[in-house]
């Protein structure tokens, strides 16, 4: 037999006490882990999702640069437009290496089976040059196999034909030649149109907001919405990217009545800012968790050492020394907090979906991917973590427990 | 056998152990001249109050005397800390109590082993079933403690303080939670361990007839040996 053998044979004496106390240790490493992986994946899925967008800058009606990069991200309404003609002023700036116009238009999709209820459901059409867009993104591709097969992008001056993003075709279940309807409600009037599109192409999965998007040329869906001379962003890639380029960039453009001129970086940071905090909450929350874990873990292990009194007295009479008992008692806090690591790391893991769904329901930016990354050093940090908490954790009783004069001990064990 | 006798394993003069308890000073030894010789086995009677749990504390190095001299395996121990009364005792002293004080989660075995792991001692198996076979226990060996009585506990507490091959075995009162027949059984075990093993006990009891069965009977009231007397044995 050994100290750990023993230690753990006696935390079992009080089965119901020690597993609670594990759970509480447990919860805290739980909530610890799942936030350092939010924390983790939240910048990390930010960073990917806006280098998804293709551009590093854009120019935008004025208004809130933030609003309208969410609005790009997830969709939305409310959007602000420019006149078509800054693409004009602007295309030939020296410093751009590439410019996409884009119009964002929301429509309506009745009878969706985007939702449980078959009811109507928004829907995000992007009008966009096949040209100016693929140049951007080079990485969208058409889906093959059965249905798919045969995906192109719309010819520019088609009016009919549309390209889906890999979601919108899966939701909608849609394939390359089936029609597809919306209803669109024209600027200025006051009738909704209902419209029917051909789908000549079904995307790739890319993991961005481009999965539930719908691509149509976009002279057409600046006329379907009525608003032939206005873009909602334009998207563009400099030559080379610098703060003094952007610099130099924005105050070239800057003038231009009605628009502005946005970094995505300034929008990433900013990103970032706004979950700061939640995060300064969720941080709070978990150093109570752990504090209260903590404290259940020492009165756990006090009111066991108090109910052992009269056998520490017999175990030092046996021949125990001090640091027999308090290497006893440290080992049995010690394995109530490793124990609680371990269940709540696999806790944190296997709720790590639930989690980034409970997250993505409170804040969403429309940030695509996963947005909790637990990895190995997470894992690791949360056990030498709670080994750290135990070991201090364990000091008191086990001094205590160290102190007893075994004639004492075994006086009030007998009493 | 004679000359084993005449060595002294324990040799008290004028022991004293006063406690303060708030203006008033209680007496719990006062004043004791004693030897424990090895190979032997002594009673120490009488009423409750009277000193004797005080007196086979100090005898066992689990306490510190306030007055007189106590020679304990030939070294002197007053005024020894707790960790260097510990050093004394081991391998010297085993303990036997009123209460079992047996780990309810080990085995009757691993009940046995647990000073093994204290001393740092491999355990071997073998071992513990021989000392559990002088207490008549050996096919209890992987038993729990709740499918004991409370005689047979008290076996298995003696034979845990037997695993270390002590000298002396201190008893306090080992008969108290056990009927009649179960207290004769442990005192002629006992008796048997003095007879073949050589080894001394030391025993309290306020049973009359159980404590007459040693080689010698030291009665105390109020912290002083008022009587000495020779067994039957």
């Amino acid at each position: 037999m050994r100290f750990v053998s023993l230690a753990l044979k006696n935390l079992f004496r009080r089965p119901v006490r020690t597993i609670l106390t594990i759970s509480g240790v447990a919860l805290a490493v739980a909530v610890a882990v799942s936030l350092a992986g939010f924390n983790l994946g939240y910048q990390g899925a930010i960073e990917r999702s806006i280098d998804r967008l293709g551009f590093q800058v854009m120019i935008m009606a004025k208004g809130c640069p933030y609003e309208a990069a969410t609005l790009m991200l997830k969709g939305g309404t409310g959007l602000l437009y420019l006149p078509s003609d800054t693409y004009d002023r602007v295309h030939s700036d020296p410093d751009i290496l590439s410019i996409a116009p884009i119009f964002i238009g929301i429509a309506e999709k009745k009878n969706s089976s985007i939702r449980e209820d078959a009811s109507s459901a928004l829907v995000v059409l992007t009008g966009v040059e096949p040209k100016s867009i693929t140049e951007m993104k080079p990485w969208l591709e058409f889906q093959t196999g059965e249905g798919y097969d045969g995906g192109r992008w719309f010819t520019p001056g088609s009016s009919d034909e549309v390209v889906m993003g890999y979601e919108a075709a899966t939701y909608e279940q849609r394939k390359v030649g089936d029609s597809y309807m919306v209803s669109i409600s024209p600027y200025g009037r006051s009738e909704s149109v209902l419209k029917e599109f051909k789908i000549v192409g079904v995307l790739k999965r890319t993991g961005t907001q481009d999965d539930g998007t719908v691509f149509l040329p976009i002279k057409t869906a600046q006329s379907i919405f009525n608003r032939p001379d206005q873009l909602t962003i334009l998207g563009i890639k400099l030559k080379e990217f610098s703060g003094v380029k952007l610099e130099e960039f924005e105050s070239r453009w800057i003038k231009l009545p009605e628009v502005q001129v946005v970094s995505l970086e300034q929008v990433k940071s900013t990103l970032v800012m706004l979950i700061g905090t939640a995060q300064v909450m969720i941080l709070a929350v978990t150093v109570i968790a752990i504090l209260v874990a903590v404290i259940g873990v020492i009165n756990t292990i006090l009111m066991s050492v108090y109910e052992r009194t009269g056998e520490i007295g017999v175990m030092k009479a046996l021949g125990a020394f001090r640091g027999d008992v308090f290497q006893l008692i440290w080992l049995e806090t010690l394995a109530v907090c490793v124990s609680g690591a371990i269940i709540g790391s696999a806790i944190a893991l296997a709720g790590a979906h639930l989690t980034e769904k409970a997250i993505k329901a409170l804040v969403d930016i429309g940030i695509q991917g996963s947005i909790v990354t637990i990895t190995w050093p997470v894992l690791l940090a949360a056990f030498v973590g709670a080994a750290v908490v135990g070991f201090f954790a364990g000091l008191y009783p086990a001094w205590r427990a160290a102190s007893m004069l075994p004639v004492n001990a075994i006086r009030e064990g007998i009493g | 056998m004679d000359s084993e006798n005449t060595i002294a394993l324990i040799q008290a003069r004028d022991l004293k152990r006063y406690f303060q308890r708030g203006s008033e000073t209680v007496k719990a030894v006062d004043g004791i001249d004693l030897e424990i010789r090895a190979a032997e086995m002594v009673s120490i009677l009488g009423p409750s109050g009277s000193g004797k749990t005080t007196l086979v504390q100090l005898l066992s190095c689990l306490d510190s005397p306030t007055g007189g001299i106590l020679i304990v395996n030939q070294k002197p121990v007053n005024g020894l800390r707790e960790d260097e009364l510990t050093k004394v005792r081991r391998g010297l002293v085993g303990f036997v109590f009123q209460k079992f004080y047996l780990l309810p989660t080990l085995s009757v075995a691993e009940n046995v082993e647990l000073p093994l792991l204290f001393y740092r001692l491999p355990v071997k198996r073998a071992n513990t079933l021989e000392v559990l076979r002088r207490v008549h226990l050996e096919d209890r060996a992987n038993y729990m403690p709740n499918q004991l009585s409370g005689g047979q506990m008290q076996r298995v507490a003696i034979a845990r303080s037997l695993i270390i091959n002590p000298k002396i075995l201190i008893a306090d009162e080992p008969t108290g939670n056990l009927d009649s027949e179960n207290g004769i059984a442990v005192f002629n075990l006992f008796r048997a361990l003095v007879r073949d093993h050589g080894i001394s006990v030391v025993v309290t009891s306020h049973n009359l007839a159980l404590g007459y069965r040693a080689d010698r009977i030291l009665t105390l009231s109020d912290g002083k040996i008022v009587r000495e007397e020779k067994g039957p044995r």
